[in-house]
């Protein structure tokens, strides 16, 4: 196989990684050379081209690659690691299914870049986040370009990493950190199960190697992986796939916000917006995805671990739904919808179709990448505000913002002809037909398909109730009391407990939490840089944010229909096909009605559509009777406040029962006593230093009596008992 | 049991022997420290008759000149000095130590006793040269093969009379 | 053959004198009498030394100048007489010293090597 001309892919990672670095060197003396605006604006095309480039060159790659029979290829540098049994060389797999991710993320990655180049012109920290938003690119990229599982894990842990370092841009406020702090650790225990998936699966081949059907020492690289464990994996051996299956899951769980470990997505909404549309909407959130098509074989063949997938994804699209109907923050909408829709993707790949999942995946980036971005315009055209019940009828005020977000919301709400309707659909028929995904025999994937039908009309009615809350309506901060100072949406949500996500911001773009910016408030009250007044007027953003928007939204409205056409995508990513074979759609829905999928999914978008315009622009009066529930949901279900206590006051009590028991108690105690004992003999033998001088004559006449008497008896021995 | 001669030497030794064990006695009991120094010197008296007994004059007499006319004066001097003689001073008290070491020394007496004895029960020739305890033999000897302990002697009685005048002064 | 008292007289009475000595350092409690104790012990080792010499077990030669060990035992008793005096009179010089310092001599009191 001549790989030569995919050599160049190693430009791909390391454009960005460049990048990052030349932005750490350069940044200070650029801006200090050419002023602040200049030198930024310098800085931020230095950030933007080498995604830019890395774009161009998987474009490249891409194309040289359909034109390929095979689509399948390996490029090797070095042996990384090489001990004993095990070789893990630093090997990059080009195939369909990595370079429709390094299509997605350095397409959509350079937008991103060229948005927040506009967004964070205020920011005195400029470099620093674009040295970190490049080397969130690079890891990235050696996440999906990993040629074996510990590759991919290098960048799993990399984008970990960046995505501390940018939740936590903003690290003066404390709050900022520790949401940070929460998604690293949260991320961690997904890391957990999937390095034991990693190494069940390696211990697994290595152990049987006499009967496998591909013999090589690199145990993890996916190519060794994948075929053999389609063998060694069955009959008495089944259990092996359920277990690392499930294992794996739990990494997807983590990095992809899934049930028990989605809390740290919300809190991640204290990073700036750019860096919410694209780690935690367009790219590091699919990693789980993408890992889970990597390891494809695995699900299927464990109907059980598949169904594990299914259930888990479909109840997190539903418990996010239900949470996001609550939530006043725009971001924090946004983030539980995108908790919800990787839930269905999830759903996708348990049914066994997944490429579904990675269809998903890529309309999913534009649209959700979309929304986020120009709910970053909003918030910046709002003076930073980020509460939406002081939006409002904003069409009037920014036009484009409002054109573009219309496409996504038309998009994440699944009206045909735009690309979020083809992906859902593909993914609640593959549900629905799939006879795969079953726990010990019952069919799961079924149940899950219906309830994702629900969950699509819960997802248009808030998505509705976001875009009537902000861009229709009474222009509800033209009701503000004018105060000297224009944050006094400290005044809400005290009686009840959120994580923050940044209420308060200054020029400096620094977020403080409520009692910081009270205790500004009352020192500086006078400072007029960014309230939001009474009599504001929103302004549209610059270009440079608005270009992106509109690329975004273009691809959000074609995508999905061109992909679609003829199965293009689904042959495009396996062109053998799955290895075992779910069972195809249904025709109908409901037997006998004559209900198709596409009209039922679309009835059910418009349902929602119109039920979030009823209820948001007219429906004051309903609020109460279920005020309860939506308690409930804005505080999660009291989930997070559970978990982060049960951890961490939990942990923290353990911490110190076991110092106080066992350090102190046991281990000093030991350590004590035998000083102790020691202490304890030496008292003992002083006890022979009397200082009484005629007992020491007594002890030398005893002492003598016994040599004597050994003499004697020596010499009487000697002379034959004289 | 063996046969006793009856020999002048043993006519006298026998009196000798018992005036000699008594006062060995009476140093260890007397309660008078002024008294058992001078059962101390009538021991040492009796030790010197015996060693005229045993046909060594010159020890003899290098006994009484040096133990009793020197070491027992110097002794009877310093408990005078100290007025250490009155029996109220040392109201001894009985303790174990006692028994311990009358046990002891009973117990030494028998081990050695046992050990040396039985070998030796039955001797009573003499091989002695009959000039040996005269002096010209001492001094000969002293002076020939033993000069160099006798310089070494003579160093060790100046280190003790510099030591004692220096411990004995008030003021250095 | 000149014959004398039987040596193991001398012996016992040497022995006896060796083991009073040896009590008395045991019990006594005035430092004089102890020290007196030790001299009655030289005293009995130097009887031992001129009876062995008396009876010379092993002696064969005269009293020329070519064989002359006989002549050890006496040496060994002008020795210790020697060393004796020098002991006792630096001995005698620390009682005074002690008695100087603490106008108390008993023996029992002295423990200032109690650990």
């Amino acid at each position: 196989m001549d790989t030569s001309p995919f050599n160049i892919i190693i430009a791909v990672l390391l454009l960005p990684l460049v990048g990052s670095f030349l932005q750490v060197a350069l940044g200070g003396p650029v801006i200090r050379s050419l002023g602040v605006v200049k030198g930024r604006k310098a800085m931020g095309w230095l950030a933007v081209l080498p995604i830019l480039a890395a774009f161009i060159v998987g474009v490249y790659v891409t194309g040289q690659l359909a034109q390929t029979t095979s689509r399948d290829f390996s490029v090797t540098y070095f042996d990384w690691i090489k001990v004993l049994a095990i070789r893990i060389p630093f090997e990059l797999k080009i195939d369909t299914l990595s370079m429709t991710m390094v299509l997605v993320i350095t397409g959509v990655g350079s937008l991103i870049h060229l948005y927040a180049t506009g967004y964070m012109a205020e920011e005195t920290d400029y470099p620093r986040f674009f040295s970190y938003l490049n080397l969130f690119i690079a890891c990235m990229l050696i996440l999906v370009l990993g040629g074996n599982l510990p590759m991919t894990f290098i960048g799993w842990e990399g984008v970990g990493l960046c995505s501390y370092l940018l939740i936590g841009f903003w690290y003066k406020d404390v709050a900022n950190s520790k949401a940070a702090n929460k998604a690293f650790i949260v991320n961690r225990v997904g890391d957990w199960g999937l390095t034991l998936g990693m190494f069940l699966l390696a211990v697994s081949l290595a152990i049987n190697y006499k009967s496998l059907p591909v013999k090589s020492d690199r145990f993890l690289s996916y190519d060794v992986i994948l075929p053999n464990v389609l063998q060694l994996f069955t009959g008495p051996h089944a259990w092996m796939a359920t277990v690392a299956a499930i294992l794996l899951f739990v990494g997807a769980c983590g990095k992809s916000a899934q049930f028990p470990l989605y809390l740290w997505l919300p809190d991640a909404m204290a990073g700036p917006t750019p860096v919410s549309a694209l780690i935690h909407a367009a790219t590091m959130v699919t990693a789980g995805v993408y890992l889970l098509n990597r390891v494809h074989i695995l699900f299927l063949m464990s109907p059980f671990a598949s169904g594990v997938v299914c259930v888990i994804g479909i109840f997190t699209a539903t418990f996010a739904a239900i949470i996001a109907f609550a939530q006043t923050d725009i971001k924090k909408v946004l983030a539980y919808s995108t908790v919800s829709q990787l839930g269905y993707m999830f759903v996708g790949c348990g049914s066994g179709a997944y490429w579904t999942g990675m269809f998903h995946v890529v309309t999913h980036a534009f649209f959700k990448a979309l929304l986020f971005l120009g709910a970053g315009a909003v918030i910046y055209a709002m003076s930073h505000e980020q509460d939406m019940r002081r939006y409002g009828n904003l069409r009037k005020y920014i036009p484009i913002t409002f054109g573009t977000m219309f496409v996504a919301w038309l998009a994440i709400a699944g009206i045909w002809p735009l690309s979020g309707s083809f992906s859902k659909e593909s993914i609640i028929s593959a549900a629905l037909g799939d006879q795969l995904a079953a726990f010990g025999g019952s069919p799961v994937s079924q149940i899950c398909g219906y309830v994702a039908l629900l969950v699509a009309l819960m997802t248009a009615w808030y998505m509705t109730r976001l875009m009537a809350m902000t861009f229709w309506g009474p222009e509800r901060w033209r009701e503000l009391v004018p105060e000297a100072h224009g944050h006094d949406h400290a005044r809400h949500d005290h009686d009840v407990p959120h994580s923050h996500a940044g209420h308060g911001e200054d020029i400096h773009g620094f977020f403080f939490t409520d009692e910081e910016m009270a205790v500004r408030q009352a020192s500086e009250p006078h400072e007029e840089h960014h309230g939001l007044t009474a009599d504001h007027q929103p302004k549209e953003v610059p270009p440079s944010m608005w270009v992106p928007l509109v690329i975004l939204a273009i691809l959000s409205a074609g995508a999905g229909y061109y992909l679609n056409q003829n199965g293009l995508f689904e042959h495009w990513l396996y062109p053998n096909g799955l290895e075992i074979k779910a069972a195809g759609e249904p025709a109908e829905i409901v037997p006998g009605t004559g209900l198709t999928l596409l009209t039922v999914s679309t009835v059910a978008a418009v349902l929602g559509i119109f039920f979030g315009f009823l209820v948001t622009l007219k429906g004051g009066r309903y609020a109460s009777r279920i005020g309860w529930l939506k308690d409930l949901a804005f505080n999660q279900f009291y989930y997070d406040k559970t978990m982060m206590d049960a951890s961490v006051k939990g942990g923290g009590e353990f911490g110190r029962a076991l110092w106080q028991g066992f350090d102190v108690g046991v281990i000093d105690r030991i350590v004590n006593g035998v000083a102790s004992i020691a202490g304890g003999f030496g008292s003992l033998l002083r006890k022979t230093q009397t200082g009484f001088v005629r007992g020491y004559a007594l002890l030398m006449l005893a002492g003598g009596l016994g040599v004597l008497c050994w003499l004697g008896y020596a010499l009487y021995q000697q002379g034959g008992g004289r | 049991m063996p046969s006793i001669t009856i020999t002048p030497d043993l006519i006298v030794f026998v009196p000798l022997a018992l005036v000699a064990a008594l006062s060995a006695i009476g140093v260890v009991a007397l309660k008078n420290a002024v008294r058992s120094a001078l059962c101390l010197v009538l021991n040492f008296f009796t030790l010197s008759a015996l060693y005229f007994n045993l046909r060594a004059e010159i020890i003899g007499i290098t006994q009484v000149v040096v133990y009793t006319g020197a070491i027992m004066v110097l002794f009877l001097f310093v408990i005078m000095l100290l007025n250490l003689g009155a029996p109220q001073l040392l109201a001894e008290k009985k303790d174990l130590k006692i028994g311990a070491g009358l046990a002891g020394g009973v117990i030494l007496f028998g081990v050695i006793a046992g050990t040396i004895f039985p070998p030796l029960v039955s001797v009573n020739v003499i091989h002695a040269p009959t000039k040996y305890g005269e002096p010209a033999t001492l001094g000969h000897t002293l002076f020939t093969q033993f000069v160099w302990p006798f310089e070494v002697a003579s160093i060790l009685l100046l280190v003790g009379i510099v030591g004692s005048i220096l411990l004995a002064k008030r003021k250095i | 053959m000149i014959t004398g008292a039987p040596l193991i007289l001398y012996l016992a009475l040497g022995l006896f004198m060796f083991t009073t000595g040896v009590v008395g350092v045991i019990i006594r409690r005035n430092p004089i009498v102890v020290f007196m104790c030790i001299e009655l012990m030289l005293n009995s080792v130097n009887l031992t030394f001129l009876a062995f010499a008396r009876y010379g077990l092993w002696y064969q030669g005269t009293t020329d100048h070519g064989d002359i060990s006989i002549m050890n035992g006496p040496m060994m008793i002008i020795f210790v007489m020697a060393v004796a005096a020098a002991e006792v009179a630096v001995g005698l010089g620390i009682i005074m010293t002690i008695f100087r310092l603490r106008q108390d001599i008993d023996v029992d009191d002295m423990n200032l090597l109690k650990g």
